[in-house]
This record gives structure tokens, sequence and C-alpha cells, in this order.
């Protein structure tokens, strides 16, 4: 079994073991983190933490778009480590997650996976 | 007729029941970080009570991360003549987690309890349906619409549940070429439903990106469905006009054909009825103005996101929830709506930050009429993810509940100096409250056969 760090910067840098086969939301619910959720399925956002350190596998989210991609954001319900990570957790981790969509419009390649277009160069 | 079912055996007597005095609403957590269960919020509605304009009573659900949102009734007036029947359970959606709460408001009007959960997981595997949203009851069994399959791709369909809360299966025979669902209403005489489109889950949980409307991720699309068949046969395209058509009403009376739908985005009102020669026809009868914003590129949209019809047919009731105003229009000649009244509460435009001493977040959202058409209840929370979007300081605000008087008579509306509910002062800390039922059947839940 793979086990990974995930550090927690907003939560005094506590440190969590997690398995790399199973998503972050259930390793860090299961561990006594308080950590909001929804769909449990990578569709509705409400899990979504800011990764500040590592990587992880986040295939299956179907939430975010580009820009919030770009801007560090995971969705921990179907997120898994691929190394040791930091993350920001919880709403004061959401501050560039939500935008007016009618006064900072998205560029077409921060669209989702599904509608984006290249960036030009 | 003898009788004793549910309801009211015709608008004519709904009108005449008694005054409401007790009013339910949601109340969410779920998005707004603060890591607790939605609840059903019971209010004092009656104004001879000491405890008149609070909230007297919280059922939480047993979970979090629901995200409560619409709800219906177990039964309505089309029980009326089943006296086997009774308007006991509140059926509660939560859209994120896909279960389903029945709660008794019956045992203790004051103060509901939770009679049984069908669970989200179970939902998904045997009929591979989420995102719950209306739920209407179709004589003694119910239908609710769902806008995605189990991994949030729409077109969803409907879930049927018998008197028991046991699921049946699909209600649906076909879905046909539909894209998107969200509202429907059914005028059973007609033998016909009107169905409109959201977006897929995965599309509009997340938060609302506008470039996705001109990628076709909303709707704009009207089905007219075969009722008894349980198929759609008719669709309206209604393009630009018609842009993320969101809720649905038809005429309270059952013999008519009339019926509207407000389009949030483009924010007008349409309007459908079957012509002489039996061909469904539909109009845009309202067409709201973007607003100029000092600090915005592009005028604003008003967002309409929901719409009422009073139970005497004569008003149409619509929110533009970004720039603050609730409108009463007189329909009594559908093809020609007139502007009858005006409320400003909220909003975008800065028109009136504070009612009755609380300031606003959000503008006028989800609303309820009484049966006699004289008091408008109306809420300011839309849903989390887009509240947090356009209205980021409900987080510390909370949502409200507000009182417009309503003149029947001669048209008219005025905010009540007397009622506010502030739900930024919930002892949990800031809720946002949404749609709202009366106990005994309101504006939005009953259909004569």
């Amino acid at each position: 079994m793979t086990i990974y760090n995930v550090t927690i910067a907003n939560r005094d840098n506590a440190v969590y073991e997690v398995d790399a086969r199973r998503p972050l939301l259930d390793s860090l619910r299961d561990q006594g983190v308080d950590l909001p959720y929804g769909c449990k399925y990578g569709g509705c956002i409400t899990c979504a933490a800011k990764l500040t350190d590592g990587q992880v596998d986040q295939r299956r989210q179907v939430a975010l778009n580009n820009r919030q991609i770009a801007n560090g954001y995971v969705i921990l319900c179907v997120a898994r480590a691929t190394s040791d990570i930091t993350l920001e957790i919880g709403v004061e981790s959401h501050g560039q997650l939500y935008r007016n969509p009618f006064l900072d419009p998205l560029k077409p390649h921060e669209l989702k996976a599904d509608l984006a277009t290249p960036k030009d160069h | 007729m003898e009788c004793c079912g549910p309801g009211y055996a015709s608008p004519a007597e709904a009108i005449k029941a008694p005054r409401e005095k007790l009013l339910y609403t949601i109340a969410i957590y779920t998005g707004t970080g603060i890591q607790k269960p939605d609840y059903l919020a019971t209010v004092d509605v009656d104004p001879e009570s000491p405890t008149y304009s609070q909230v007297i009573h919280r059922l939480e659900m047993p979970g979090i991360g629901d995200e409560l949102h619409h709800m219906g009734w177990n039964a309505c007036s089309s029980c009326f003549d089943d006296g086997s029947m009774s308007r006991k359970y509140l059926i509660l959606p939560g859209v994120r987690s896909n279960n389903l709460h029945i709660v008794d408001t019956a045992t203790d009007p004051r103060a509901p309890r939770l009679h049984k959960v069908i669970d989200g997981a179970e939902i998904k595997s045997k009929t591979d349906l989420s995102g719950p949203h209306t739920v209407h009851c179709l004589g003694s069994e119910i239908i609710i619409s769902f806008l995605g399959d189990a991994k949030g791709e729409a077109p969803g369909g409907y879930l049927h549940l018998n008197k028991d809360f046991e699921i049946v299966g699909r209600w649906e025979n076909s879905m046909g070429d539909i894209k998107f669902g969200y509202d429907f209403w059914y005028q059973p005489r007609h033998n016909v439903m009107v169905s409109s489109e959201w977006a897929a889950p995965n599309t509009f949980m997340p938060g609302f990106d506008l470039e996705e409307v001109g990628h076709l991720k909303y709707g704009r699309e009207l089905h007219f469905w075969d009722f008894e068949k349980r198929e759609p046969i008719e669709s309206m395209y209604l393009g630009e006009d018609g842009l993320i058509p969101l809720e649905v009403k038809f005429h309270h009376d059952p013999d008519s054909t009339h019926g509207f739908c407000g389009a949030a985005l483009s924010s007008n009102v349409i309007h459908w009825w079957k012509d002489d020669a039996g061909k469904w026809q539909w109009e845009k009868i309202i067409d709201v103005e973007n607003e100029p914003h000092p600090e915005w590129p592009i005028p604003v949209p008003g967002v309409m996101s929901a719409i009422l019809v009073s139970m005497d047919d004569k008003y149409l009731y619509l929110n533009n929830w970004l720039h603050g105003d609730m409108r009463q229009y007189d329909i009594s000649d559908p093809h020609n709506p007139k502007l009858t009244g005006q409320v400003w509460m909220g909003g975008l435009l800065g028109k009136a930050p504070e009612v009755n001493g609380v300031k606003m977040a959000g503008g006028p959202q989800m609303f309820q009429l009484s049966l006699d058409g004289r008091r408008l209840y109306v809420t300011t929370s839309l849903f989390s993810t887009w509240d947090n979007q356009f209205y980021p300081e409900i987080r510390e605000q909370g949502g409200v509940m507000v009182m417009i008087d309503c003149d029947p008579e001669n048209g008219g509306m005025t905010l009540n100096p007397d009622f506010i509910v502030n739900f930024g002062n919930e002892p949990g800390g800031p809720a946002r409250c949404h749609e709202m039922r009366y106990p005994g059947g309101d504006c939005t839940s009953d259909i004569w056969l």
C-alpha cells in the first residue's frame, strides 16, 4: 500500500497519512478532518480544496473549469494523492473558486475540459 | 360531493381556506462554510401569535451536504375525492446528495419530524438518476424530476414513488430528444405535461459559467408531453427569447390550456396555450430589459428564476434576482399582461439595500403566495454556488424572508413593515432560505383532475 503525507496548511500544518488508492475526502474524514462535501462523485464543487504543493490524480472530476484547475483547486471526493501534498481546506480556501461570470469572463482555454480550446500562442 | 381527501374541491374553494399560520422553508448550510446539516424551518406567520415573524422550529437533516432546495407534498387537491389520502408528508430532496427526506408535518405541524429517508445511492443504483428538483403528487403517487443520470449528465428523467415512498422506477416511458430537465407541471383534463430545461447537474452545481450558455450547456426549449403515454410529443425552441427556461405553471383552472414559463437568463415570460385548431402555441409576453450598472461592462440581466400564478389565475408574480425587484402583472388577458405592482428588495442595482432594518444580501428569489392572494412571502437565496458568485456577502449575512402585501382587487404590492425573518441570525450561523410551503397547500402545489 502506498502512503503519502497530507499537510493541511490552514489547520496548523496538521499532517495525515493517506492511502494513494482512496479519495482524499474519505481518508481525511476517517481521520477526523471536518470537510464540506455534497455529491461525492466529482460533479458539484462543494468539497473543493486548494492544492499548494504536490500532485493529485483528479481525472474523475467534472466540476472544475480550467481556470479553477490552474488556480490549484482539487475536488477531494474523487482526487487521490500521487505524492506528498499540502492543502488549504474549507471555504477559507475558496477565494478564487467563485467569480462573477459577467464581470470576469473565462477565456476559451479556461472553460471546462470538454469545451476548452487550446491556448493561443 | 361527499369527500374527505386532501386539499380543496376547486381553486375557488382553495381561495376561501383559512389564513396560513405556519410556513415551512428549507434553510441550507451546504456551500456556506458552516459544517452543519441543512434543515426545515417552521416560521410563525400568525400575526396574533407572540412568536410572529420568527423561526419556531428547526428539523435538521441526518447528514450534511444535501443542499435542500425545492420540496413538495405527498398529496394535493388531485386526491380530494380519496378519503384514504391526506396531506401529511413533505418531500425534501437534496440536490447534491440525491437523498429524499420524507417529513411528517401532520403529527405536530409546528415541529415536523423525519419519517423516512430514501438513500440517494439507492435511487442512483435502481433508476440511474441524480439531481432531484420538482416534486408533484400524481393522484396518490409521486413523481420527481431529476436533472441528471447517476453521473450527473443530462437529461435525467422522472422518479416514480408510490404512496408508501417506495421506488417504483422511472416514471417516463421515453425522454425523446429532450436535452435537459428542470421543472414540470401537468393539466390532466388536457392530457398534457410541460417540462423545462436548466442544465446537467455537472454543469450548474459547480456554479454558472456564462460561456457555457453559448456552448449549449444550458437549456432553451419547452417540452409538451402526452401525460398518459408518459412521453414527450412536441418541443418548442425558444431561442434567445427563452434562455434557461425554468419555472413552468399552468393556470390553476383545470379546464384552461394557458400556462407560463420564466426564462431566467433572457428574463422573459413565455406564454403557451392551445389554439382553436388544437395546436400548442407560444409567445413572449413580458421582456424585462437588462439594466446598466456602473461597474459592469454589460447591462445586468434580471435573472427571472421563478414565477407564480395566483389561485384566481388573475396575477402572475415574477422576480428579478440580480435587479432586486418583485413584480405583479395582471394576466386577465394572458396575451396582454399589465404591470400592476413592483417592490424592491436587495439586488445589485442598489435600489433597496436594506429592508425593515435588515441589510440585504441577495435579491428576491423564491416566493409563495397565500391562497387568498394577499400575502406574498419572498426569500433571497438561489443556490449555494450561484449565491457565492453573485452575492458573496451572503456567507456572512445569510438569507432573509420578507412579506409583501398584495391587493388582489385593484392590483398593487407593498412591503409589509412588520414582518421579516433574518436567517443571518440563526443559532447555527448564517443560513440561507429558499422554497416555502404552507401546511394547507399553497399556490404552487395543487393540481385539479
